[in-house]
């Protein structure tokens, strides 16, 4: 996915440096216009495809304990590529945005998007329902299989740390669109503390899963993943929106840079909004596994 | 952030319909449980009014809630069928937002209410009378207490309309 930063970019470059801003017209006119090798002759997409399937081999030899030293590699690979993809990709960001861009004029467009946001993100859900959906489905498939559930010997869990993170979510969705509310009435400011304060309270999630609830389950050995089907599908739900979520901060703190930047707008919020879409969806995923493992997990039946 | 009264669904109406969706399922598994008799007072039911000012992603997601948190508790398989009740009794809400929020509210309560002497003879195994009558004052703390806040977020809402408008117009 292309920002208007690297798009804007290449039109510097291809305009050998003539510093404008971009007409606010369609975004297939201007690729095909001032960069036909935008989205063509990359060699990144091939490289990043190969290493992803370097890594997955190199996992799959890792778990399996065979030729640890070249499972590393693989995986190392991986990391390497995508190093050099980030690194390609986002250089210039900084000189492109000090140069040109700076601030977007009142009511004006910061350029075109080049691709539909809507439905990206539309498709990011698609593909996240099913990723869940599949998971959700092998709970629902284990679950039946046993007459009580959690399984005997599975402990209750805590809820407190649970709790704490269902208001946290509930306050970050709720920030995040007053924030978007604000920059849609054109109070940039209270946009960008919405904004951070979104993100200081969406980062506080994962500190909490992965720095508070799974040590204390797994280092005081009253809930690890080898436990038992209770215990595997336990960390591996919680694991996969846990990632969910660190993705999801990552996405806040690269929506704050722009937000600082002032690269929103009353008219120009796609990629805010695309972001929020993104977080509402992992909220909605964490009130049904809140649902199931803890709320669900206290009933004998 | 009050929405259009549309009824096409759009992307930016992800966010309230989530919004609404926590609150109730959060409402009711997260928060202390008030018991009234047989019937609990779901917190969640305290957002119903709201459906007359954020429209269908606010049904949609109380609905939604509804049915998780109904996931997280001990019920039989009859009472998976309240969220459908509900639907129905949060879309006279806001079918008759017009006329009178309250009589949508009124409504809502009678609709639940019938629903649940119903359904908590079975899963419960209370008579019906107490049912009725733990389910109709359950309901009707719960809504009118959401309708109270309805009623102040209404007033702040025009207020705040009133002041930007003299704004605009002292500009």
């Amino acid at each position: 996915m292309r920002t208007t930063e690297t798009l804007y970019l290449l039109q510097l470059r291809n305009s050998k440096g003539s510093a404008k801003m971009v007409p606010d017209s369609h975004p297939s006119e201007e690729l095909e216009e001032t960069s036909p090798e935008y989205l063509e002759h990359s060699i990144w997409p091939f490289l990043i495809a190969m290493a992803v399937g370097a890594a997955m081999v190199g996992l799959f030899l890792l778990v399996k304990g065979v030729v640890y030293p070249a499972a590393l590699l693989l995986m190392l690979s991986f990391g390497a590529v995508l190093g050099g993809f980030l690194y390609s990709d986002t250089r210039h960001w900084r000189s492109a945005v000090s140069k040109s861009l700076g601030k977007v004029e009142t009511g004006g467009v910061l350029g075109p998007f080049p691709v539909d946001i809507n439905l990206t993100v539309q498709l990011i859900i698609l593909t996240e329902i099913l990723l869940f959906g599949g998971a959700f489905a092998m709970y629902f498939a284990i679950r039946v299989q046993f007459p009580s559930w959690p399984p005997a010997g599975a402990p209750i869990l805590d809820e407190t740390i649970a709790k704490v993170q269902t208001l946290i979510l509930i306050s970050s969705s709720i920030l995040v669109e007053w924030a978007i509310w604000q920059l849609k009435r054109g109070n940039q400011q209270r946009f960008r503390i919405g904004m951070v304060g979104t993100t200081i309270l969406a980062s506080l999630f994962p500190i909490l899963q992965f720095g508070f609830e799974w040590p204390h389950l797994i280092f005081d050995k009253i809930l690890t993943p080898a436990s038992g089907f209770f215990g595997a599908t336990f960390f591996l739900l919680t694991g996969i929106h846990g990632a969910h979520v660190v993705a999801g901060v990552i996405a806040y703190l690269y929506t704050d840079s722009r937000a600082f930047m002032g690269q929103y707008s009353p008219k120009n919020y796609g990629f805010a909004e695309a972001t929020s879409t993104y977080w509402h969806f992992v909220h909605i995923i964490w009130l049904l596994l809140f649902a199931l493992l803890w709320q669900g997990s206290r009933i004998i039946g | 952030m009050a929405r259009e009264q549309n009824h096409r669904l759009k992307l930016e109406d992800f966010g309230p319909f989530v919004i609404f969706t926590a609150l109730y399922a959060a409402g009711t598994l997260g928060l202390p449980e008030i018991h009234l008799f047989a019937y609990q007072v779901k917190v969640g039911e305290i957002p119903s009014a709201f459906v007359a000012m954020f429209g269908y992603p606010a049904v949609f997601g109380l609905t939604l809630g509804q049915f998780i948190a109904n996931l997280g508790v001990e019920a039989s398989p009859v009472a998976m069928l309240s969220p459908v009740v509900s639907f129905i009794g949060l879309v006279v809400i806001y079918r008759l937002r017009k006329a009178s929020v309250l009589a949508g509210c009124v409504a809502y309560i009678i609709l639940t209410s019938a629903w649940l002497t119903y359904l908590l003879p079975i899963t419960e195994g209370v008579s019906t009378t107490a049912a009725a009558s733990s389910a109709f004052l359950g309901q009707t703390i719960a809504v009118l207490i959401g309708y109270g806040g309805y009623v102040i977020a209404s007033r702040i809402r025009a207020s705040l309309g009133a002041t930007a408008e003299g704004q605009q117009t002292t500009q």
